[in-house]
């Protein structure tokens, strides 16, 4: 399955690969990331909670980060496993200064496998959008809060639950306004 | 594969079922479990407490009072399928739920449960979309009215807050001069829509455009309005051209999906087909 999108996120290049990067951010704004512990170099095991509507489950695997071009482009491997299923994916993504922000664009192949592959496969795309979109409103939450000083939480710490219950309304709100044609 | 053990709670009442709702955290409300089940069975929903709400006393009617039709949550599909009251005044929705699945689960769904579920080839988001209702919701706290445009939020997602129960879906009664239609392309082994276009229009005495209100279902990650092509139509004369030229616009503001059934690009397609198909017959039934 091809995965490819952008997303602006506020401020320089350098800032947001910085940002990006930050193994604490991640943990932060992959949607029900609940553990995501350094195992090497750039490369973290991570615990996943995630699902939509009545459909939840546990995923536990690992995330690389590789061909890292300081503020222009990595490339990310993911893998996870859990009872509905498991994914395995690789995307690159880029970094592009664009009037003082940056313009993120991503392009990635995921395969998934197991019970949600083959029951829920015309819901896979869409699933995957929604956590990429997730995983974007809660940078540009987590990038609002921040002045750039370091977050202070020590690694593989899970993130305030109320922190995600944020990130949930403000993505499901942006969705709201833009079916309904408001402007941001 | 049979579900994974959970605990079944049966209240006689709303407040039993709302209350039991704000007490277990992972509990999921039962209704005709046409949705939840199958999920259940697979083992990719494994809720813990399953409040079945179909010993609640009227939660399924069929109503109209001071201009609008009142439909309780727990109406199965067959009860608006074949009620006599929408079969004169809002006859889209009986045409939608015959649609729906397969007699069996006609005779067990509700509606409620589907709005809730919100599948995103699912019949009723479309139905309700075009007829412009409004959802009514419960919980301990209080009720409130979602319209039906706020309802479905993203795929599977609604507006239903964690403690919520849907209660009523409440539907104005179309005006005179005012014709409906639902149009589906089935996927022959599901049943689900990989498009379903419901359309309710109304023309004024000249044949020019008064309302109009169209849900597209299947081909996005959510059932929405298609509000490019109420703009082509609104005040303007009716005729085919007019109503094919408007349906090109189907598919404009999504993101169509793409899976094994369709590609984005057919899915497309599909919508502005059927979009058209479903203004002329709607239009024809004036």
């Amino acid at each position: 399955m091809k995965i490819e999108g952008s997303h602006t996120l506020k401020g320089k290049p350098e800032k947001v690969w910085n940002t990006l990067t930050n193994p604490d951010v991640l943990a932060k704004c992959i949607p029900g990331c609940e553990k995501l512990e350094k195992t090497g170099e750039d490369t973290y095991s991570a615990t996943l909670n995630m699902g939509i509507g009545s459909v939840k489950g546990t995923y536990t695997g690992q995330v690389k980060l590789t061909d890292k071009q300081p503020y222009s482009s990595y490339k990310m491997l993911v893998e996870g496993k859990g009872k509905p299923g498991f994914v395995k994916g690789e995307g690159v993504l880029n970094l592009q200064e664009q009037d003082g922000n940056t313009l993120v664009t991503y392009q990635g192949d995921a395969q998934v496998g197991g019970t949600i592959a083959s029951v829920g496969q015309r819901m896979v795309q869409g699933t995957a959008k929604m956590i990429i979109g997730q995983f974007f409103t809660a940078l540009d939450m987590l990038m609002e809060q921040q002045s750039g000083a370091s977050t202070g939480a020590s690694p593989g710490a899970p993130p305030p639950k109320s922190f995600f219950f944020k990130v949930a309304l403000r993505y499901f709100w942006n969705q709201i306004k833009q079916a309904l044609g408001v402007k941001n | 594969m049979i579900p994974t053990a959970f605990e079944y709670l049966a209240p006689t009442t709303l407040d039993e079922a709302l209350s039991a709702l704000s007490t277990h955290e992972d509990a999921k409300i039962l209704a005709g479990g046409h949705s939840l089940i199958p999920t259940m069975k697979l083992r990719l929903a494994s809720p813990r407490y399953l409040i079945d709400i179909s010993r609640i006393s009227d939660l399924a009617y069929i109503r109209e009072s001071g201009g609008q039709i009142s439909i309780g949550a727990a109406a199965t599909h067959y009860m608006v399928e074949s009620s006599g009251l929408l079969k004169q005044k809002c006859p889209l929705l009986p045409e939608t739920a015959a649609y729906i699945g397969d007699v069996q689960v006609r005779n067990k769904g509700t509606i409620g449960g589907s709005l809730a579920h919100a599948d995103p080839a699912a019949d009723w988001p479309a139905a309700v979309l075009a007829a412009g209702a409004e959802i009514r919701v419960r919980s301990s706290q209080g009720e409130r009215t979602v319209k039906a445009e706020d309802f479905f939020v993203d795929m599977m997602t609604t507006a239903l807050r964690p403690n919520e129960i849907l209660t009523e879906i409440r539907i104005p009664v179309p005006p005179p001069r005012t014709g409906s239609a639902y149009e589906k392309v089935k996927q022959p082994a599901s049943g689900f829509a990989i498009v379903g276009v419901a359309v309710q229009i109304t023309l004024d005495a000249n044949r020019s455009c008064q309302q109009v209100q169209i849900g597209i279902t299947g081909l996005a990650s959510k059932a929405f309005r298609a509000t490019g092509v109420e703009n082509e139509l609104k005040g303007k004369v009716v005729n085919d051209q007019v109503l094919a030229q408007a349906a090109q616009k189907a598919a404009e503001g999504v993101e169509p999906l793409s899976d094994i059934h369709a590609s984005a690009e057919y899915r497309a397609h599909l919508a502005r087909v059927h979009t058209r198909r479903a203004l002329q017959r709607a239009v024809s039934r004036i």
